[in-house]
């Protein structure tokens, strides 16, 4: 255990000092944030902004803005920690760079899942912690709610890790991947609002079948102790349960490998 | 004597490895068809291979593009699982993994690189200390043998994007080899490298060896290296062995003869020469020609007697004239010559 802290200090250091050497990247990735973080809060303006709309599914405009801090805190999670990592899974498994990752004495899952860092869009981090504590603070918010809301957003960042691995897996066999991001995104870009403001049909696809409701609504619900105790045990059990699918996926994945030829 | 497998570094026996490969016929319209219905066959890259290796064996792989040089040695680190067959590394399953069998293996691959590209190499030997748990001192060490050998003095601390192809490849070569495996996989360790970096990696697997007792495994283009480092060869051909014996004996199977060169105090022409031997080549006052194997000093004593020689040497056939008379002519691979001779 403290050889894998030890490696993930490693591992950071390295990938710190390499993005280190393109100062100028970090411009571009603040204005990206920044940009992000629009887009977000003119969604939730049209919404709310229309005459006598108070009220989307239940939801006020500050509740809505708590699922919304929670949707930029996971895009930031996604950019600084998952993405770097899993858009590399394809690359290294078409140009056969993955040989070095399967050769190495650490469990390669750790290996792939941890290896690299984007500090560029640490930002998207902040902005996300800013507008939930900006809208919490409006909110009659207690201690035990924002612990609940800790331990579900935790399992939700698992359950969007196992996402993302497990589509990023897939490359062993299709090699070329990148659409897998996109088709993620085009999912996730649902998380921003409350799933009860969505038809019951999609709702119940947004619960079950991609289970993009338990990474912004249920964590936000749990702050505002609008959470059912029900729901709040799905949540950590769903991602245990895509944890292990997704671990025996990986495994099998590496099992038919092939490598790129020389 | 063939090594009883718990002896045996490397122990393979009738191992096999069949792919499923796409086809896809030229041009946009076969794209589109293999996108609808993709046409997979069936490929045995590696057909049934055999042999064993000894602690401390240096062996040298040949075989043309494609033979399965290098599944073979992806199968041997772990990479790829066999269909089919029995290898042991180092006492180890490869497939399996475990860390205890990559801590003593390696696999350098002359095409592709694990140095990371916008640090210098030194960062890159610092995860792999922290992934294969190095000691201080024993990285203080092996980085003291490694620099002093590969002459790495200088080029440590530049940004590996800035490296030339040779100095990326000593960095290479230092990083799979940081953590002192005892079996080395290397497969084209030199490939695009000019003749003194060859020559310098070479040193390094030859020091290496000596120094560490490690088994290696060397597949290369370049005769220079395998003739430099190993004795015995191993010959894979469309996926099957077909030669396993000393560098001499290879020789001895190909069907090409002994090259005789004369030196002549009198110039002579090809045609004159035509009746000893093929493949007749004059230059002035030098000629040269090939004979039977079976035929060398008859043939020797013949030119001797006819002509005004001043001097004539008898010379084994270049391994590459050995190499293109084994492959050249694209027969069916015969069943595997018996073993002649372990090194």
């Amino acid at each position: 255990m403290t050889r894998y802290l030890r490696l993930l200090r490693i591992f950071t250091g390295a990938t710190l000092s390499a993005q280190l050497e393109y100062r100028a990247n970090f411009v571009g990735a603040l204005l990206a944030s920044l940009g992000a973080v629009g887009v977000a809060l003119l969604g939730l303006g049209i919404v709310f902004g229309q005459p006598g709309m108070s009220s989307v599914g239940g939801w006020s405009f500050r509740e809505a803005l708590l699922v919304t801090g929670f949707f930029m805190l996971t895009e930031g999670v996604i950019n600084v920690f998952i993405e770097p990592n899993m858009s590399k899974i394809a690359d290294a498994i078409r140009t056969g760079s993955m040989d070095f990752t399967l050769l190495k004495p650490i469990d390669a899952q750790f290996g792939v899942s941890t290896r690299y860092l984007n500090v560029l869009r640490v930002p998207d981090l902040l902005i996300g912690l800013g507008l939930i504590t900006s809208a919490a603070s409006g909110l009659s918010v207690t201690l035990l709610g924002v612990l609940g809301a800790a331990l579900l957003y935790a399992s939700a960042v698992v359950i969007v890790y196992c996402i993302w691995l497990a589509l990023s897996t897939t490359a062993f066999w299709f090699v070329k991947t990148q659409n897998v991001a996109e088709l993620f995104n085009s999912v996730f870009g649902a998380a921003r609002f409350p799933v009860s403001a969505f038809p019951l049909p999609v709702r119940a696809f947004l619960t079950f079948v991609v289970p993009v409701a338990f990474i912004t609504t249920v964590p936000a619900q749990a702050m505002t102790g609008q959470l059912a105790w029900g729901v709040a045990l799905a949540s950590p059990v769903v991602a245990a349960a895509l944890f292990v699918a997704t671990r025996l996926f990986w495994l099998r994945a590496v099992g038919s490998y092939t490598s790129a030829s020389s | 004597m063939t090594p009883s497998p718990p002896d045996a570094a490397v122990h393979v026996r009738d191992l096999r490895k069949a792919y499923a490969v796409h086809e896809k016929e030229p041009g946009f319209l076969g794209s589109v068809r293999s996108f609808v219905s993709r046409q997979t066959r069936l490929v045995e890259a590696v057909r049934g291979v055999s042999f064993d290796l000894h602690p401390g064996e240096i062996v040298g792989f040949l075989g043309p593009n494609g033979a399965g040089k290098t599944t073979t040695l992806k199968m041997l680190s772990g990479l790829l699982h066999p269909s089919g067959g029995e290898a042991r590394v180092a006492g180890f399953e490869p497939r399996r993994r475990e860390a205890a069998f990559l801590r003593q293996i390696t696999l350098v691959m002359g095409q592709k690189q694990q140095l990371i590209w916008d640090l210098p190499a030194l960062d890159s030997f610092l995860v792999n200390q922290a992934i294969y748990e190095i000691p201080d001192d024993q990285y203080r060490a092996t980085m003291r043998e490694y620099t002093d050998v590969l002459g790495l003095d200088g080029i440590l601390k530049k940004q590996v994007r800035k490296l030339s192809l040779g100095e990326r490849m000593k960095c290479e070569l230092a990083a799979a080899l940081l953590h002192r495996p005892r079996v080395l996989f290397l497969d084209e360790p030199t490939i695009g490298l000019d003749v003194n970096m060859q020559e310098s990696v070479r040193a390094f697997v030859r020091d290496y060896n000596e120094r560490h007792g490690a088994t290696v495994i060397l597949t290369s283009h370049y005769m220079a290296d395998v003739t430099a480092l190993a004795r015995r060869i191993l010959v894979i051909d469309q996926g099957a062995l077909v030669f396993d014996g000393d560098l001499g004996s290879l020789a001895g199977q190909a069907r090409a003869g002994k090259t005789i060169r004369l030196q002549l105090r009198s110039p002579v022409t090809a045609q004159a020469l035509a009746g000893y031997g093929q493949d007749v080549s004059v230059d002035g006052l030098s000629a040269q020609l090939s004979v039977p194997r079976a035929q060398v000093s008859e043939r020797a004593a013949r030119l001797l007697a006819d002509l005004d020689v001043a001097d004539l040497t008898v010379e084994d056939p270049s391994i590459e004239a050995v190499m293109a008379d084994l492959f050249g002519h694209r027969t069916p691979p015969a069943p595997a010559p018996t073993t002649l001779e372990r090194a």
